[in-house]
């Protein structure tokens, strides 16, 4: 597994279904000062897709590739 | 041969990939039985044994003597549709390593789950189909009344789009400062062997329904669980098509599930022509746009459509065991207002059965048709390009400037 990065922010989604972890990764995002890291752990299937969808999408960018941590995925964002 | 086994079941399949395959197989499927891939007609046969077991008598409610309760779900090829579909969901699901009992940290859900559950039942079987009989299989079978079910669908989860944003409905996520140490992943994988032991099992039982004499019973287990590892595989998601449209501006799955209707009514012209067999049409009446809207408001309250919910609950989502149960109270519901609280004589009698073929020839039922989903199509396009719901619109012209 690659090194955990220190984030500024942890979003922790487990359990959350299908829209929420996007929606709530993009206000989190939205809410941080530009430059700073958040950490996101979901594991709602569709959102493994779904977030870098939009994250593509967006200003912000991946501080590294995500991670598939078992069931779950981890992904690091800068605002 | 590890290689094709990673491919597989690593990463979900392209949207595109699952929706063509997925059209083609419903084709070949009507072309074999002369019956839809369809799933809510046999939750309300579910409600229906439900009541019976109850004590209930539900001989002279007429929605029940339309929909067939004859036999057991075990002995029906819709059932057999069903129970393949959690059985092929549940296979690749295990196959892949990703079966987590997943529980909701907001109870608000489980509310939301049940309530949209139930509207979403309701809706469907007012309509006379879900996403797939009135939708998805509904299309290639040239009936007019699921060109309204889908407008009325996107009016319904536009709605429902709305609520789901305002911040009673959506809560608040857990966010902390800092790191937190994400679940240890376990070395040991158990669930692709448990998942290949269903698989197995599972094809047995395929066989002795073709070498028993069941062909049909056969058919239905055999197309249920390529639908359920489609659905699964493509994380195919009705409710995500529509509302991430409204919400997000994400238009890949509407256009896969545009491209997968298209393949499917031209095999289903062919195989009308070839064969000589008539289309499946429902009736077109306010019913089948009252419907659409309730079914579209229910899909994006409970974060899911009838098809959805059925892997998402494998993936060991317990969310959607609440959706589950609500979409079966719905339909069953519908199914006695029917006609004790007269939905038949108020929404549903005026209605025809249009359908293409019989009205304009089979030419012009697949040029329309195809015109019809041309135009579905460059709307999702422009959507893409115009508008978002969320509040951190604006986002992309910033995207643009800073060009990192």
């Amino acid at each position: 597994m690659p090194t955990q990065m220190q984030a500024d922010f942890t979003l922790d989604l487990r359990g959350e279904s299908c829209p929420y972890p996007v929606i709530y990764t993009m206000d989190a995002l939205k809410d941080m000062e530009k430059g700073q890291l958040l950490m996101v752990v979901t594991d709602c299937p569709s959102s493994f897709r779904n977030i870098p969808q939009e994250i593509k999408k967006s200003k912000y960018c991946f501080a590294q590739e995500p991670i598939k941590n078992g069931q779950e995925f981890l992904f690091y964002i800068y605002a | 041969m590890k290689n094709t086994f990673s491919k597989v079941f690593q990463h979900y399949w392209n949207p595109y990939t699952a929706l063509l395959l997925a059209g083609l197989f419903s084709a070949l499927y009507f072309g074999l039985t002369g019956t839809v891939w369809a799933v809510t007609g046999e939750f309300t046969r579910l409600g229906g044994h439900i009541l019976q077991f109850f004590g209930v008598d539900i001989s002279n409610w007429a929605y029940f003597e339309m929909v067939h309760m004859k036999g057991t779900t075990w002995t029906r090829p819709d059932g057999w549709i069903v129970w393949g579909m959690f059985i092929g969901a549940l296979v690749t699901v295990l196959c892949s390593n990703n079966f987590k009992i997943r529980i909701p940290r907001q109870k608000r859900r489980y509310i939301q789950g049940l309530v949209g559950g139930i509207i979403a039942g309701f809706g469907a079987r007012l309509a006379l189909g879900c996403n797939l009989a009135a939708f998805f299989t509904g299309v290639p079978q040239f009936s007019i009344h699921s060109w309204i079910f889908i407008v009325a669908t996107g009016v319904g989860t536009y709605i429902g789009a709305k609520i789901s944003q305002t911040r009673w409905w959506k809560g608040k996520p857990k966010l902390s400062k800092g790191n937190i140490t994400p679940t240890a992943a376990k070395q040991r994988m158990i669930q692709p062997y448990v998942g290949t032991i269903i698989a197995i099992l599972y094809a047995a039982l395929i066989i002795y329904f073709f070498t028993s004499g069941k062909p049909l019973l056969g058919l239905g287990a055999l197309f249920g669980a390529i639908f359920g590892i489609l659905i699964e595989r493509g994380q195919i998601c009705f409710t995500s098509a529509f509302r991430d449209l409204w919400l997000l501006r994400q238009g890949l799955m509407a256009k896969a599930i545009i491209a997968g209707m298209a393949l499917s009514s031209v095999i289903t012209i062919i195989v009308i022509g070839v064969y000589g067999m008539s289309a499946i049409t429902q009736i077109a009446a306010p019913s089948t746009f009252i419907g659409g809207v309730l079914f579209g408001l229910g899909i994006v309250l409970a974060s899911s459509c009838e098809t959805g919910m059925m892997y998402r609950l494998m993936e060991g989502q317990v969310l959607y065991a609440t959706v589950f149960v609500g979409n079966v109270i719905g339909a069953t519901f519908l199914a006695y207002a029917w006609d004790h609280l007269g939905i038949y004589h108020t929404l549903v009698a005026s209605g025809a059965k249009i359908n293409l073929v019989a009205t304009i020839g089979p030419l012009g039922a697949i040029i329309a048709t195809l015109l019809m989903l041309g135009l579905a199509y460059l709307y999702v396009v422009y959507r893409e390009r115009n508008g978002r719901m969320t509040d951190w619109k604006g986002v992309k012209t910033h995207a643009n400037t800073d060009a990192s």
